[in-house]
């Protein structure tokens, strides 16, 4: 028979925003920043391991770094990282162009699903999103979505916040915290978990959320668990949330150079603490919306500065957390399906491989359970997009097309069978037609979504924390508040 | 002199700064009193301003760009109205609280208030409580404007509160606050005056505040 040669496959649409003398104009740019301009640190360790290498400390806090230093760290972090749940099971491997999704986490307010209205999210609240998160297929990642706000004090919301999601959680997690203290607390919970500190390093199962200021800016407590990262192998994400022509220039490129050279300071400063920690670029790249000043979750330069990041990523050997799935719209209506749809599609195409934030409303502030649910059927289509289309001899169905022969059909052929189960299953869309939508009461994919999520909510069980590891964490929340009462 | 007035105006709503300011030197200059140039053409000005900015005919940009002119002329009218015994807008002072590193929207603020003709006094980031109340002791504020982006310092705006009426001082100034984790509710629970979920907004509860 003969041989097929030089044949070559799209696993998969191809996309890429930059080309790499594009990456290349904009890594020269952000070296340049680092070495011209510099970021501040309003953190004494931070200050003096720059200090002892050959970085440049001036006017108290102005950190220049050279070059030299940046490249060395780069080469120091690891390509490859992979997350576990707490049960050891859902794995999410974080290797070049393979894309997971998630939640986005703190949302200070909730759409209460009795009354419809926005109110101060609760502890409850986050424990439904990740009853919600858990059952979910097309998440592989977790974060809280919304922030406990009704813990004892604001300042151990997030051991309150970790527990809250972990009662009823086993996907890996990435975790905000409110301080150094904070993150050592989270890091003892998940230790506890997974059985000690040496273990944690192997099957870490949660990447610590980290911000710098934008522009160039970093405040004492993201330094703080910055280092304590970079000491204890915790995995992190230096992540920038620049909002283009208020806090970085109003051109892409430019907010592009600046965030990179954000996440580039960080790269020095865990190399300088202790290199090898498994560092993840991140941004929120998006805009100030001109109008209403809106930090814009929805804009489409959100998507093409986000697609833009990862390909620099990619070239750094670096891997993302990138964003998508999250809108402006205050409600679940036609502007969050659009906004959210379209940043999925691209997030995705662009191979990031952590996409968060998705099914926020409210430009970043307002948490919906039922927007998770409608998201998951939306990365559900995007994930069959993507997939792209396979052209071996059973798909180009060449023998199947001559069995049925002109005028024939295929819904009776054994190939059909095989295959259609192949497409994507909508699960609350309504393709039916005009008369069997009339007499089923007219419903929508709101009222799909709602009948969904309460089915979730009520149905989901998700698997239980060992009895004695629950009382543990149980003890290290109780000590924080009491720290703090 | 009101074809002047009317340039006036006009030159702030392109919100060309140093050609505001000679304008409004060389009708003050004609003769022209500063409350006729304060209210006639700039708080005029800044009025059209407010109007296209809600019609989506100006864009933030614009609007700063003439509330940094106003604030131009300002300097030049303000003294002008205290020897003519006349009163400014009032003055606002306005800070990040304490730990808090997040100004844009802080600025923003202040900008906005500068360009509705208040005396703004921007104290800064990572704001201890003794900063607000000492600004509000040397400045005598009209309003004090507060702002907070993250759940854990939000709190630190009740203090602030506290500290004012620890320092005997709450009743002389009126409090605002704002930041996106803040709400009308939030902002009744910590004993604040008045809440703006927005730059602009705040301007409007600000003229409100003065006039209640």
């Amino acid at each position: 028979m003969a041989t097929k040669m030089n044949q070559t496959n799209n696993q998969g649409p191809q996309f890429e925003v930059l080309t790499e003398s594009q990456i290349e104009q904009i890594y020269a740019s952000a070296l340049d920043v680092l070495e011209s301009v510099g970021a501040r640190f309003h953190h004494e360790e931070a200050l003096e391991l720059f200090n002892n290498s050959e970085a440049v400390v001036t006017d108290k806090n102005l950190v220049r770094v050279p070059a030299s230093l940046v490249e060395r760290a780069l080469r120091s972090y690891p390509r490859s990282i992979y997350l576990q749940g707490r049960n050891g099971k859902n794995q999410v491997r974080l290797v070049p162009n393979e894309v997971a999704y998630g939640t986005g986490s703190d949302l200070p307010f909730f759409i209460d699903r009795e009354t419809g209205d926005r109110r101060s999210t609760s502890y409850k609240d986050v424990n439904d999103a990740a009853r919600i998160l858990d059952y979910l297929p097309n998440y592989e990642f977790h974060m809280s979505h919304g922030i406990v706000c009704d813990a004892p004090n604001p300042q151990t919301y997030d051991r309150h916040q970790y527990l809250a999601m972990l009662e009823n959680s086993t996907k890996p997690m990435v975790l905000t915290s409110v301080d150094g203290e904070g993150l050592e607390d989270l890091w003892r919970i998940a230790t506890t978990l997974v059985g000690g500190e040496d273990e944690f390093r192997l099957k870490p199962q949660f990447v610590a959320y980290i911000e710098p200021i934008s522009p160039l800016n970093n405040d004492r407590t993201a330094v703080e668990k910055l280092l304590f990262a970079a000491e204890k192998g915790i995995p992190a994400m230096y992540t920038p949330c620049p909002s283009s022509g208020a806090t970085a220039p109003a051109t892409m490129a430019g907010m592009l150079v600046q965030s990179l050279a954000e996440t580039l300071m960080a790269v020095a400063l865990c190399h300088l603490k202790k290199p090898g920690m498994p560092l993840i670029m991140g941004g929120v790249t998006t805009v100030m919306d001109m109008h209403t000043t809106t930090y814009s979750y929805g804009a489409p330069e959100l998507s093409l500065a986000c697609a833009a990041n990862t390909d620099i990523s990619k070239w750094l050997g670096l891997r993302m957390f990138s964003t998508g799935g999250c809108s402006d719209s205050k409600t679940l209506d036609e502007q969050t399906a659009v906004e959210q749809m379209t940043s999925l599609f691209y997030a995705h195409l662009s191979g990031a491989n952590l996409v968060h934030d998705v099914g926020y409303i409210g430009s970043g502030t307002i948490a919906s359970l039922d927007s998770l649910v409608l998201n998951d059927e939306l990365i559900g289509m995007v994930r069959k997009f993507c997939e792209g289309l396979n052209t071996d001899e059973d798909h180009l169905a060449l023998d199947t097309i001559r069995e049925v022969g002109p005028a024939g059909e295929y819904l009776t052929h054994e190939h059909t069978f095989e295959h259609w189960r192949e497409w994507f299953m909508p699960k609350l869309q309504d393709r039916s037609d005009w008369d069997t939508w009339n007499t089923n009461n007219q419903k929508t994919m709101i009222d799909y979504l709602k009948e969904e999520t309460d089915r979730i909510l009520n149905e989901h069980e998700p698997e239980p924390i060992e009895p004695d590891q629950y009382k543990e964490i149980k003890k290290i929340v109780h000590e924080a508040d009491e720290r703090h009462s | 002199m009101e074809e002047k007035l009317g340039s006036i105006s006009q030159t702030l709503i392109e919100g060309k700064a140093d050609e505001l300011q000679k304008q409004v030197q060389e009708a003050l200059d004609g003769g022209a009193t500063p409350e006729d140039v304060m209210n006639q053409a700039l708080v005029a000005g800044m009025d059209a301003v407010g109007q296209q900015w809600k019609a989506g005919d100006m864009f933030i940009p614009e609007v700063i760009r003439s509330a940094k002119a106003m604030s131009g002329a300002m300097d030049i009218i303000r003294p002008k109205l205290s020897e003519s015994g006349g009163a400014g807008s009032g003055t606002f002072v306005i800070g990040t609280v304490l730990r808090d590193l997040h100004d844009i929207g802080k600025d923003l603020v202040a900008m906005m208030m500068e360009g509705a003709g208040f005396k703004v006094v921007n104290l800064g980031i990572d704001l201890d409580a003794e900063v607000f109340v000492d600004a509000v002791k040397e400045h005598k504020p009209d309003i004090l404007g507060m702002s907070a982006l993250l759940t854990t310092t939000m709190p630190q705006m009740g203090e602030v509160i506290n500290a004012l009426k620890e320092a005997g001082i709450r009743d002389q100034v009126k409090v605002m606050v704002g930041g996106a984790p803040v709400s009308e509710e939030y902002a009744e629970e910590i004993g604040a005056d008045s809440y703006a979920p927005n730059a602009a907004t705040a301007v409007d509860k600000a003229k409100e505040l003065l006039q209640a």
